[in-house]
């Protein structure tokens, strides 16, 4: 379990590592949201009560777009250097490869909450500063990150690649993104939605699952 | 209702399909990856074709009832949802499979799709309830929302009835063609091979 554990956090800071000296994929997700955030002033002008309501389902749709780039490119590294083969012998079991990427990707949203939230506050004019708001960001980022891992190490070896991430994620994400805005928004516009526990719960439920089954599958998808 | 309340035979006798489709693809899956053994891959490539088929139909039926009775095409309601949630899963799960070409791999993938999708199809439906409904509840509610009398009952399970034959006729037989095309493929891969060892015994 140690090593297990060990190794995936090996993984994570190796990648994160990579990450920071390039910093090619945060950047992109970042401007890409930003663009985002600008169309969507256009697209919905809005009043300034209307806004409260759609803020967390904006905030999180711009994430959930800008999350596939990211996604798409988990694997990119060890797709161009031809160095899968590698990675798979070195570590203990298989799943660690899954939970080190699925780490990883999640660690991409937490940065990309952290920037892109005080944007929309600022474009916006309205402070979206909430740490429970934040938790549930994170919540829905990491059954986002556990079911885009498993999806995107099947779709890098296909021949559709990243054009298949999407139509093959975004069904599965359905009740994430429901539960992700509408607890979101009951917070944000203080209004009490009847379920909001409802809403923690299955996104708890969805995570757990999600994780389990992908651990449990993803030997299936890297051996031959 | 009048005559449009004949469509909810095949409405939900399709709709059960659909769900059985998408339940037999998850099992054919798990069977794939214990056995690794190709026939459960055609199997589960079958079903979701069928499955796609029937929830299209599901749909559609579904619509021309609704126009009249709710005085809308389409609304947001769980099973409904729910219902087109699955069809799309079903063409991810077809597009994945035309963009793979070796067998064994793409066996796997769809298998491990197949899991997944199955196990989010709940959670979608809980998360869609979660809002309210509008849809008729006609098993396991306590309300008595629509009332089928006897004639009606008997209808409904013969039509049930026939639509899981047919599932499972259709299954059978998409397999089989499949199994064909594999064997046709395998041959002219020999054929290939034996034309090319003739020519170089030739030259």
């Amino acid at each position: 379990m140690k090593t297990w554990l060990g190794t995936a956090w090996v993984l994570v800071w190796k990648d994160l590592v990579q990450e920071w000296r390039s910093r090619d994929v945060l950047t992109s997700m970042f401007a890409f949201a930003v663009l985002s955030l600008f169309i969507f002033n256009y697209a919905l002008e809005l009043s300034p009560i209307d806004r409260a309501e759609i803020a967390p389902g904006l905030i999180w749709v711009v994430m959930v777009f800008a999350g596939t780039l990211g996604l798409n490119r988990s694997f990119a590294a060890e797709q161009d250097q031809g160095s899968f083969e590698g990675l798979m012998m070195a570590v203990p079991e298989l799943s660690v490869i899954y939970l080190a990427k699925m780490i990883t990707n999640l660690m991409m949203m937490f940065g990309l909450a952290i920037l892109v939230i005080p944007i929309y506050s600022l474009l916006y004019n309205q402070s979206l500063f909430d740490l429970r708001f934040f938790g549930i960001l994170m919540l829905g980022a990491w059954g986002y990150s556990a079911a885009g891992t498993l999806i995107s190490s099947m779709t890098v070896q296909t021949r559709m690649r990243d054009l298949l991430l999407p139509v093959l994620l975004f069904p599965l994400l359905l009740p994430v993104n429901m539960a992700v805005v509408k607890s979101g928004s009951a917070i944000i516009a203080a209004s009490s939605v009847p379920e909001f526990q409802s809403w923690i719960n299955l996104l708890l439920v969805y995570d757990v699952i999600m994780t389990v089954v992908s651990i449990m599958v993803f030997e299936y998808v890297i051996r031959e | 209702m009048g005559l449009v309340q004949k469509v909810f035979y095949f409405h939900m006798s399709a709709a059960w399909v659909g769900m059985l489709a998408f339940l037999m693809a998850a099992v054919f899956g798990i069977l794939y990856l214990v056995h690794k053994d190709l026939k459960w891959d055609r199997l589960l490539a079958s079903s979701v074709e069928i499955g796609l088929l029937f929830t299209v139909i599901c749909i559609l039926s579904g619509m021309i009832w609704a126009r009249p009775i709710w005085n809308t095409w389409w609304t947001w309601d769980p099973r409904l949802t729910t219902v087109t949630i699955m069809a799309f899963t079903y063409i991810a799960f077809i597009l994945l499979r035309r963009s793979m070409d070796e067998p064994s791999k793409r066996a796997q993938f769809s298998a491990i799709y197949a899991i997944i999708g199955f196990v989010t199809v709940p959670l979608t439906f809980f998360s869609a309830r979660l809002l309210r409904t509008i849809h008729p509840v006609i098993f396991g509610s306590g309300e008595v929302d629509m009332n089928l009398n006897q004639p009606m009952l008997t209808t409904m399970f013969i039509s049930l009835g026939a639509f899981t034959v047919m599932y499972v006729a259709l299954l059978l037989q998409r397999a089989r063609l499949m199994q064909a095309e594999d064997d046709l493929m395998q041959l002219r891969m020999h054929t290939e091979i034996d034309a090319d060892w003739e020519d170089q015994a030739d030259a």
